[in-house]
């Protein structure tokens, strides 16, 4: 039985084969990682999904944006931020010595970054309500109080205790819900996460309960998109005073959050069998996070190259046989895809190619503070009848008819958007992040040879991007050979058959072995 | 009583001995105004009143009237009191002034019926052989007073604690007067008289209050729909009350110790007098207990919880709790001091005292005893306050629940060993206690940050 409230059980199974972990994606929130799950559980009809949603307020989110598929047979969420209050007034209590020495040396492994794994699967079974290091324990007991204000004494160098104190009560409060949640989730033969945070320590936590083997699969390094989150956090508090403050010093707080995360994400790599990501620049960065190298693989996302095939043939061209002078950024429209540069990249265009357009096909509703001040820019540069924003759009209906891709994102990993669109014959440009440059020019001997599908940018370079858009749509014979180097790529390297068969390998490796064989090497 | 520590400050800012005296004299005034007034009001009617007064017994038979009166409405009132303080408080706090007034009015309301209900079943069945004139005015006062308390405790609140001590004085003034101006009356007159004082004295407050408050509405009984944490305050207000007059009820209604008076109403000839000069004997212990706490401990506690909130540093959080505890203790060792010294005082006078004021020396070790007992009231009074600063409500529940236990049974105990041991059944309770609170009041402080920041509840 699920610690979930009941109308918090949307479906329910006592056994899975795949447990997927799922914070903040599939199926409440839209996105590359939440399709790339759904994708999943479609390619694989004959096994048992699961899946454990972790979400922050209930009130974040609405309904399922996908539909389910049938051999998804459980799916239960949680809401990590949402508190139960406590009923009776708190009495003191000490706390148990040892259960808090113990915790003591795990922080202390944490702090010197080394592998703390062993430590942690000891102490698991103290976050029962009846161990040393329950809820209660935490939040009431003199113990804790000891501790908290001895790292804040000899550590913290911001001034505010206050600040400290529920700093480190609200970062840690999870860690027991997602205990909760996890003796209570159905047996899986494989928990399979999609990131590390707190759905990676979730998985730390049920491959000791259940003593079944852990899958990482991380799409965006979460370390690292938290970093940048932080670093732009306004609501962290910075209690310094002016002279105390010295420009490029990370504010006390976020430190602490970031090396929080970063924790955890350790934990994860230590307690995985197998840690997956989306291209090599990124399993470079696992390792040097902490993982060990010789469970880390690039798998790359793939996509059903048949569905977007028939697009080529039906393709519209100008009458004198030019591509479509229609740049489009299909994405949301959220700061992370800077659409701003984009718009403004438009100006360069449309002074080159007076009847080009520029397409924006995602929703809105995400940051809608956002989303008007793209149309400000808009209406600012004069370019209301050039750019275009159309909402969500079906890639089917889209693709024939843009000229090239644009991605001017200043954050990506692998994004399905290209190689849909290299499927459909579309070129792309893009900033070079994640691993669009792979994408685009290839890697290796074999991929370069394959030619060159579009061109890379510099993030946040508006002219730069400009120029390469309107050099692509204007240069008719450039433009084919990019549409060909596309297509032979995709249907060499990212095909949704090749993603299904590393992972169907890595599937049988996991679910075979019987019970209480651990990950761990 | 709350923010008499500005007024105090600034009297004794000139740091000069005359200032001193005076900001002691001062919060001497405003702590022990009231009951004193009523005490000294009580007594003066019985001397002025002597010669003209026929039979002379009725004199005593109006004191001890009036001291039932006062005894009565103080513990029926004694669960609204703190709580109704609170409610304001509260209220204030959250700026919703308007919501004072309703519910003042509902109250009192409720009083009124209470002891007016109250008393008219009492007149009725237990007082046959009294004039009608009598019972009424009886009746009335109880009702009066019942309403004076509550309207005392809302002023208190306004902090018009200067309003407060004028009222009485021109209320129990007025009930002097109108006693002597009635005296041809006898005892009739004199009740008359006192009650007609009370009127006045709580037209005056009503006024007070009603000038202070607006209201859109006439009344409203939220205040008695308010949710369960007030429970604990009624019940330290009945508890307390009740437990102060315990030991004297007791001596009433113990045949060997008491005579009847009128009516139902029994008196302790023995008891009475020395306990009420003793509760004199405790002006200065006020003094202190409302100087210490109203300034130097509530600075720091504010201080505290200002760091606690805005982002202190730890150490600073620390500095200002050893602050509050200082300063609680150098409170309670002060009050401790000066009412040694008026023990002292009495111990080694109280001889010529009693001859000087023409009562027998019998009284002398009753007297003693009582001055130690009345100043060690005054230490649990300190006591007590500290924990409802610290809103350590359940504490201060168990040591008045203490007090009244121990009362009763330490009093019963005395009671059966003889005249020797009189009076030492208060003493000892109140001892005990007292020591029971510095012990708690000692781990409060110790664990005050821990308990501040990790025994919330979470929500």
């Amino acid at each position: 039985m699920s610690s979930a409230a009941p109308h918090d059980v949307i479906r329910s199974a006592p056994a899975v084969d795949v447990l997927f972990l799922l914070e903040g994606t599939y199926p409440y929130v839209a996105g590359g990682v939440s399709s790339w799950v759904h994708q999943i559980v479609r390619g694989f009809p004959d096994l048992k999904f699961g899946g454990v949603f972790l979400g922050s307020r209930r009130a974040d989110y609405g309904d399922a944006r996908y539909q389910m598929p049938d051999n998804l047979v459980h799916l239960e969420r949680h809401f990590l931020h949402d508190h139960a209050s406590e009923d009776a007034q708190p009495v003191p209590f000490s706390g148990d010595a040892d259960g808090f020495a113990r915790m003591r040396a795990l922080h202390e492994t944490y702090q010197h970054r080394r592998n703390a794994d062993a430590k942690l699967a000891q102490l698991i079974p103290e976050l029962n309500d009846t161990g040393s290091l329950s809820e209660r324990a935490f939040l009431h007991s003199q113990r804790a109080w000891q501790y908290v204000t001895e790292m804040y004494r000899s550590r913290c160098t911001d001034p505010s205790f206050v600040d400290y104190f529920w700093t480190v009560r609200i970062m840690h409060s999870p860690i027991w819900k997602m205990h909760r949640i996890a003796m209570r989730v159905p047996r899986a033969r494989v928990l399979h996460t999609v990131s590390t945070g707190y759905a990676g320590f979730l998985g730390v936590l049920l491959t000791h309960a259940q003593g079944r083997p852990l899958l990482i699969s991380e799409h965006g390094i979460y370390t690292k998109e938290r970093k940048i989150d932080l670093f732009q956090a306004s609501w962290v508090r910075d209690n310094r005073g002016v002279f105390e403050k010295t420009t490029g010093d990370i504010p006390y707080f976020k430190d602490l959050w970031v090396r929080f995360f970063e924790a955890l994400g350790r934990s994860a790599y230590a307690a995985a069998r197998h840690i997956v990501s989306l291209y090599d620049a990124n399993r470079e960065r696992q390792i040097a996070d902490g993982a060990d190298a010789a469970r880390c693989r690039s798998i790359p996302n793939g996509i059903d190259v048949a569905r977007f095939a028939p697009l080529r043939d039906i393709r519209e061209w100008e009458p004198d046989g030019r591509p479509m002078p229609i740049a489009c950024l299909i994405g949301r429209v959220v700061p992370i895809k800077d659409v701003k540069t984009f718009v403004r990249s438009m100006r360069s265009v449309v002074t080159r190619i007076p009847d080009a357009q520029g397409w924006i096909a995602g929703p809105e509703d995400e940051d809608k503070e956002y989303a008007h001040e793209c149309r400000l820019i808009v209406a600012s540069l004069g370019l209301t009848k050039s750019v275009k924003f159309l909402g969500f759009q079906q890639m089917t209906e889209l693709l024939p008819k843009v000229g090239v891709v644009v991605l001017s994102s200043i954050s990506e990993a692998l994004p399905l958007v290209i190689l849909e669109g290299f499927a459909a014959g579309v070129p792309c440009v893009s900033t070079d992040v994640g691993s669009c440059r792979q994408l685009i020019h290839g890697s290796g001997a074999e991929d370069e040879a394959l030619g060159s599908a579009g061109e890379v940018v510099r993030i946040a370079d508006p002219q730069a991007l400009g120029n390469a858009v309107a050099d692509l749509l204007s240069d008719a014979r450039r433009w084919l050979a990019a549409s060909n180097a596309g297509i032979a790529r995709v249907e060499k390297f990212y095909t949704q058959k090749m993603m299904f068969d590393q992972y169907r390998e890595l599937y049988d490796d996991c679910i075979a072995p019987p019970d209480a064989e651990v990950s761990a090497a | 009583m709350a923010g008499i520590g500005f007024e105090l400050r600034r009297i004794m800012q000139k740091g000069t001995l005359t200032s001193l005296l005076s900001g002691y004299g001062y919060a001497g005034i405003i702590g022990s105004g009231p009951w004193v007034l009523s005490i000294l009001g009580i007594l003066l009617v019985g001397l002025l009143t002597a010669a003209t007064v026929i039979p002379n017994f009725a004199v005593t038979q109006f004191q001890v009237s009036v001291t039932y009166l006062i005894a009565v409405s103080l513990v029926l009132t004694g669960p609204l009191q703190l709580s109704f303080t609170r409610f304001v408080a509260d209220r204030m706090f959250e700026k919703r002034n308007d919501l004072v007034l309703p519910n003042f009015h509902a109250t009192l309301l409720t009083v009124t019926w209470v002891s007016g209900g109250l008393g008219l079943l009492v007149v009725l069945t237990l007082f046959p052989d009294e004039s009608v004139a009598y019972r009424l005015l009886m009746m009335a006062g109880l009702v009066l007073l019942s309403n004076i308390w509550i309207a005392t405790v809302m002023l208190s609140g306004l902090k018009q604690h200067r309003e407060i001590v004028v009222l009485y004085a021109v209320g129990y003034g007025i009930s002097v007067l109108a006693a002597l101006a009635l005296a041809r009356f006898n005892l009739e007159g004199l009740v008359g008289g006192f009650v007609l004082g009370q009127a006045v004295l709580l037209a005056g407050m009503l006024g007070l209050v009603v000038r202070e408050f607006p209201a859109a509405r006439f009344m409203s009984f939220e205040f008695f729909r308010r949710d369960q944490h007030f429970r604990s305050l009624m019940w330290i207000g009945l508890a307390y009350n009740a437990a102060i007059w315990t030991d004297k009820a007791m001596f009433w209604f113990w045949p060997p110790t008491s005579q009847l008076i009128i009516g139902p109403l029994r008196a302790s000839l023995i008891y009475d007098l020395p306990i009420f000069l003793a509760y004199l004997s405790i002006i200065p212990g006020m003094a202190v207990f409302m100087l210490r706490l109203e300034t130097d401990f509530v600075d720091y506690y504010d201080a505290f919880f200002d760091a606690v909130r805005s982002g202190g540093s730890l150490r600073l959080i620390e500095r200002y709790r050893n602050g509050m505890v200082e300063t609680a203790r150098m409170g309670v060792f002060e009050i401790i001091k000066i009412q040694a010294i008026a023990a002292l005082l009495v111990i080694i006078s109280g001889g010529t005292l009693l001859v000087w004021l023409d009562i027998s020396p019998l009284y002398l070790p009753l007297l003693q005893v009582m001055v130690i007992g009345a100043g060690l009231q005054v230490v649990l009074l300190g006591i007590l306050n500290v924990f409802f600063y610290l809103d350590r409500r359940r504490i201060a529940l168990i040591l008045v629940a203490l007090f009244f236990v121990l009362n009763l049974v330490f009093t019963t105990i005395t009671l059966q060993l003889g005249p020797l041991w009189y009076g030492y059944g208060f003493a000892a309770a109140l001892l005990i206690v007292c020591v029971g609170g510095l012990l708690a009041l000692d781990r409060v402080f110790e664990r005050l940050e821990y308990e501040t920041f990790m025994l919330q509840r979470n929500a």
